[in-house]
């Protein structure tokens, strides 16, 4: 069981880490233009889309980093 | 062309990872024993090796291009995303650089409390230090090469650049033997940054359906929009977030 929690442990600090917003915002990024396109919305015009959320979910993590802890 | 797409992230990236794990060995080589130290590194290569070839072939041979493309890219847009934000905030002064040289000093210290080197045979505190630091910090090294290997079909090209990257790392610090703290691994991480954000959001893109507009020259317009959103994010942090911040606390300070 203690092997198994530091497995968990060394993956979610992998691939997580201290910015949990760039991992769960680059998630939402992809389903929400997935959802788009699935609605209809151009693929081409989705992938700028995708660029466009990408960059705000990078600038999220900037700005909530940048900030000192209280 | 792909060849040198996939080789050069996962070269950039080892030469970062393993200018880092060089600081550990240097510094338990030096304060203990070479032998057990170099096989503790022979044992981690051995087992970044088998990680890389195995997961690897893996992923290529069992999982459709689609499927492969989204997940890996979806790794590799927060894994870009992290690097490149921690090296925004390097360049603009909010988070402290990776001082190599200070780095060494405190790990011989912490060698320098450990039990004393065997007189004969195996130095275990050695070995097993040598083979985690190297594990530890080649590990990205392999999530890279095996995840851009496997997006772009280049296996051996991306695994070549990270063997050419570790080689050329260790022949420079056997010569001076001392850390290699003259590298500018900020600007190396901002590289491997934006590379790993541009080809992610490009093949996630292609696993959720998305057409880019110029096909692959799409990238070379991604990576210049990422670029320039990061000079961006360095001036706004440098300029904006952080004398706001410290103003409240100097007028705090004049207050009291």
């Amino acid at each position: 069981m203690r092997y198994l929690r530091a497995f968990g442990a060394f993956w979610y600090d992998f691939l997580v880490g201290d910015r949990p917003e760039l991992f769960v915002g680059a998630i939402v990024a992809l389903v929400l233009v997935w959802l788009v396109i699935q609605l209809g919305f151009d693929t081409g015009a989705a992938g700028w889309l995708l660029t466009v959320v990408v960059l705000l979910v990078g600038g999220l993590g900037v700005i909530t980093a940048s900030r000192p802890k209280r | 062309m792909n060849l040198a797409l996939a080789a050069l992230p996962a070269f950039l990236a080892s030469i970062v990872e393993f200018v880092e794990a060089l600081t550990i060995v240097l510094a338990v080589g030096v304060t203990r024993q070479w032998r057990s130290t170099l096989l503790g590194v022979v044992a981690a290569v051995i087992v970044l090796s088998l990680l890389v070839g195995v997961f690897g072939t893996a992923i290529v041979l069992l999982l459709p291009i689609a499927v492969l493309r989204l997940v890996v890219g979806g790794f590799l847009v927060i894994y870009g995303l992290q690097w490149l934000v921690k090296a925004i905030l390097r360049a603009a002064g909010a988070k402290a650089k990776h001082d190599e040289a200070a780095i060494y000093q405190r790990e011989i210290a912490a060698m320098r409390d450990e039990a004393p080197v065997p007189a004969s045979g195996m130095d275990w505190i050695s070995f097993t230090v040598a083979f985690k630091g190297v594990l530890l910090e080649g590990l990205e090294v392999a999530f890279i090469v095996v995840t851009f290997g496997a997006s772009a079909n280049q296996l051996g090209p991306a695994a070549l650049g990270a063997t050419v990257a570790g080689v050329l790392v260790l022949i420079v610090g056997a010569a001076v033997h001392r850390p290699l703290a003259n590298v500018p691994e900020n600007g190396l991480k901002f590289a491997v940054g934006l590379m790993l954000t541009t080809f992610g959001t490009f093949w996630a893109g292609e696993g959720i359906g998305i057409v880019w507009t110029w096909s692959d020259a799409t990238l070379v317009i991604l990576l210049a929009i990422y670029v320039v959103a990061s000079l961006a994010a360095v001036w706004y942090v440098r300029n904006r977030i952080l004398p706001a911040h410290f103003r409240p606390t100097m007028a705090a300070t004049l207050d009291s």
